[in-house]
């Protein structure tokens, strides 16, 4: 009795072989079939083999063992009376991939939903239902489609301004392209807070980056609101400059947790992630020396980032005016309402177990530190932002978990899931939910709870939820898929796993899965943002999502991390 | 509402990472120091006294009771799903009970609860070890005082049906571990703990008559049960033998 009828259901289609001894006679039912779910470490431990002829388990259902057979035998036809011979016959390879047949070529459809009207007693009754998606009586859609227009909600417009050259000097200016940064601001920025022991600037040219340098904490670009609140108005944006802030404490032991990326600049980054700076950024590094021991605690890293950010506002403040200066381009991200196309929403896990493991939501200026408020104050409960509020600049990254799936702060101003996911006409983003990732076992599931609570109330067709980090952050990234799945929401998953950080844990949801990782080995390289998310991934899960909405069939994985199947998925991308 | 949407789709996507499908989490932590711990075995690899009924080796969820004293002399194994002449050579390749009392008496574990338990776990029928067999096993040990209970599994079918006995046992108030000839297994069906020294199944306690492996991976074992900090962890360990039958 291996198999439950549930279990059974699931299987029909698949190799019928004995879970244990039978005799003669055995009319086969599910007490004599072994859990097919099973047979790949079956398989690898040599324990059986599945060969061609086989019969799968629906057509051994019923049928008579002709003679005494051993646990883990292959049923084949010359081994039973009474075989069902409707169903096809299984070769193993079609045991590994059960591909539905009938599925749409290259447009899908999604249909669902009832209208109920209930009326026991009503008086003047004047209803206006929209017709033009209803039913008809043979089932089928009728074709009129009610197009509702669009309902803008509020524009972002990025001016971006160039940046030739950056130096050092006594007052911080933006003039003609050149950025000068007062040098006396590394004075104030270490009295910012007394942890702070040691502030150093240094200007990297893109022909010089051959420099070393303490473990990279943070990207932050140079942004400041012209008009309007952050996700509004006009943001003027430096392009060609960043800020990159490394840190160690006193003691020299460098500011991260799982793995660093001290070491030389040229070789430690990998330059043109969303994250990352670009090919021909001028980096302004800011090197922060905190007291000795304090990079594990919550109050080291959040030190060295206030002091950072001395430097970077006196920045904002020298381009919050440039309205006599022409901006060399303009992007213009627009919150939008698309009624009548899916809703869905944008998840992210962000890293909440305190110590570095901190974000900062919705900071006064763009990526900015102060008016943040901490995720982990707020119990890393779901919190929602607007797609605008995210490219604005809404997330200051603290967090200096592994260097290669970390999200910092840049990331999220160019984040490619919620730029994709904005522009795209066919679905209607409802907004992007960061949610924490709690230390306690306890509080995880809390969170997960909650995330599927505000996704019921939200109503949406379809979900991605993304993860940075592996490891513990993965019991939340499946209890978080678990939360939507359960409901009967698609969703799509995006993590880092490969072969380093390969899942331990899992459920059913977790069926339409979207891998990070850009190592040759699949492993935390230690590069700067390498296995983060790229528009290509962003697209892939796009597409990944709108597949699993329309009821089109996802591929079950392979059972070990092969990076030829993301190549053939991006071959698919139209 | 009822709606349509349009949706560029693509078929053939295949997704992109395996994701093993785990039950539930359960968990116990283990708060004492070791050498305050009170074990406990069981084994899954059809071990059982001479003098009790075999098992069914066309699938039992039955179990014997093995007096922890019992001498390893009147120990033997019924079991049809691997080569049996390791254990015929050396009972504690499956339950090291010799080991277990040279633990006691160095003062390395605490004491060692009067009750083993041995069952046969090849084919075994999922329905019975998760609601019978498994919560009758984990009511007697935890009667019987255990704070740890350990467990080889055997087969590879054994492993599930020792892994559902572990989980009654840790979800009863017992910190539990594994050691796995097969840890995929282990891990897919919901071990709280495993640890993973490279043996062969039918040996899955270390190689027979080689009471030194036999030893370090009981006590690796019950040092990674400090070190686990939460569910579904695996160690692997530094021992390898290779049984080519």
């Amino acid at each position: 009795m291996s198999l439950s009828q549930e279990t059974l259901q699931a299987h029909l289609n698949d190799p019928a072989v004995l879970c244990c001894r039978r005799p003669a006679g055995t009319i086969l039912s599910a007490d004599d079939f072994e859990d097919p779910s099973i047979f790949p470490d079956l398989i690898d431990s040599n324990l059986m083999s599945l060969s061609d002829g086989g019969l799968t388990i629906g057509q051994a259902l019923g049928a008579t063992l002709i003679d005494d057979g051993e646990a883990l035998t292959q049923l084949t036809a010359d081994l039973l009376d009474g075989v069902n011979d409707d169903a096809a016959p299984v070769s193993p390879a079609a045991a590994e991939s059960s591909e539905a047949a009938d599925v749409p070529e290259t447009s899908g459809t999604y249909q669902g939903g009832y209208l109920h009207l209930h009326v026991d007693h009503a008086e003047n009754l004047d209803l206006t239902l929209p017709v033009g998606n209803m039913p008809t009586a043979d089932g089928q859609s009728a074709s009129v489609q009610h197009e509702e227009p669009e309902r803008i909600l509020r524009q972002l417009v990025k001016k971006e301004y160039p940046v030739t050259d950056v130096k050092l000097g006594d007052t911080t200016s933006y003039k003609n392209g050149v950025l000068v940064i007062d040098e006396r601001l590394t004075k104030e920025a270490v009295k910012v807070n007394p942890l702070v022991k040691e502030v150093t600037m240094k200007i990297i040219k893109p022909a010089d980056r051959h420099v070393y340098s303490n473990t990279i904490m943070d990207v932050i670009p140079i942004a400041a609101k012209a008009e309007g609140k952050l996700g509004e108005g006009v943001t003027n944006v430096l392009s060609g400059a960043v800020f990159v802030l490394t840190g160690m404490d006193e003691a020299g032991v460098q500011v991260h947790e799982f793995g660093s990326c001290e070491g030389f600049m040229d070789e430690k980054i990998r330059y043109g992630r969303p994250g990352s700076p670009d090919d021909n950024d001028i980096m302004i590094r800011v090197d922060v020396k905190i007291e000795k021991g304090t990079g594990m605690e919550r109050r080291g890293p959040f030190a060295a980032h206030s002091a950072c950010d001395v430097i970077v506002h006196a920045c904002r403040e020298a381009i919050k005016d440039l309205s006599a200066v022409p901006s060399i381009g303009e992007e213009t991200f627009t919150d939008v309402r698309r009624p009548g196309k899916p809703r869905v929403v944008l998840v992210k896990e962000i890293m909440g177990q305190g110590a570095m493991h901190d974000n900062l939501l919705v900071p006064n200026e763009p990526c900015g530190v102060k008016g943040g408020q901490k995720n982990v104050d707020l119990g890393n409960v779901p919190v929602v932002l607007s797609p605008n509020e995210v490219l604005d600049g809404g997330i200051h990254a603290l967090a200096c978990i592994g260097p290669a799936t970390k999200e910092i702060t840049r990331h999220f101003f160019r984040e490619p899931l919620v730029e994709a996911l904005q522009a795209d006409n066919e679905l209607d983003l409802t907004g992007v939910v960061f949610i924490g990732s709690p230390q306690v076992n306890d509080e995880k599931t809390f969170v997960s709870q909650r995330l599927g609570a505000l996704i019921e109330a939200m109503e949406v067709d379809g979900a991605i939820v993304t993860t940075e980090g592996f490891g513990n952050n993965h019991i939340d990234f499946s209890e978080n898929i678990a939360a939507i799945g359960s409901r009967g929401v698609p969703v799509v998953g995006v993590t880092f796993a490969a072969y380093q950080g390969q899942l331990v844990v899992g459920n059913k949801y977790m069926d339409a899965m979207i891998e990070l990782n850009k190592d040759p080995e699949g492993f935390e390289n230690e590069i700067l943002a390498d296995n983060t998310t790229t528009p290509k991934d962003a697209e892939r899960a796009i597409l990944m999502l709108k597949n699993k909405m329309a009821g089109v069939p996802i591929k079950p994985p392979e059972r070990k991390w092969d990076a030829s199947v993301i190549e053939a998925n991006n071959q698919l991308i139209p | 509402m009822t709606r349509k949407f349009t949706l560029t789709t693509v078929p053939g996507l295949q997704s992109e990472v395996y994701v093993p499908i785990t039950p539930e989490p359960v968990w116990t932590p283990l708060t004492k120091p070791l050498s305050e711990c009170k074990v406990a075995f069981i084994t899954s690899g059809g071990i059982h006294k001479k003098d009790q009924k075999p098992f069914d080796t066309a699938g039992d969820w039955s179990y014997r009771e093995i007096p922890s004293d019992t001498p390893s002399d009147q120990l033997m194994v019924t079991h049809g799903g691997f080569d049996n002449s390791d254990i015929n050579k050396d009972v504690n390749a499956m339950l090291p009970i010799d080991r277990l009392h040279e633990l006691v008496d160095e003062g390395f574990i605490g004491g060692l609860v009067p009750t083993f338990y041995g069952f046969m776990g090849g084919g075994g029928n999922v329905d019975k070890f998760e609601h019978v067999t498994g919560p009758e096993i984990a009511r007697k040990l935890k009667d019987e005082g255990a704070d740890i209970v350990l467990a080889t599994g055997g087969c590879g079918t054994c492993h599930r049906s020792c892994t559902l006995v572990l989980r009654a046992c840790e979800a009863a108030g017992m910190s539990t571990c594994i050691i796995a000839a097969l840890p995929p297994i282990a891990r897919q069906q919901g071990a709280p703990r495993i640890t993973a020294p490279h043996v062969p199944i039918g040996s899955n306690a270390g190689e027979p008559n080689n009471p030194a492996m036999q030893m370090g991976i009981l006590k690796d074992t019950l040092n990674a049960m400090g070190e686990f900090d939460h569910f579904g962890q695996m160690k692997a360990l530094p021992y390898e033998y290779r049984h080519n039958v």
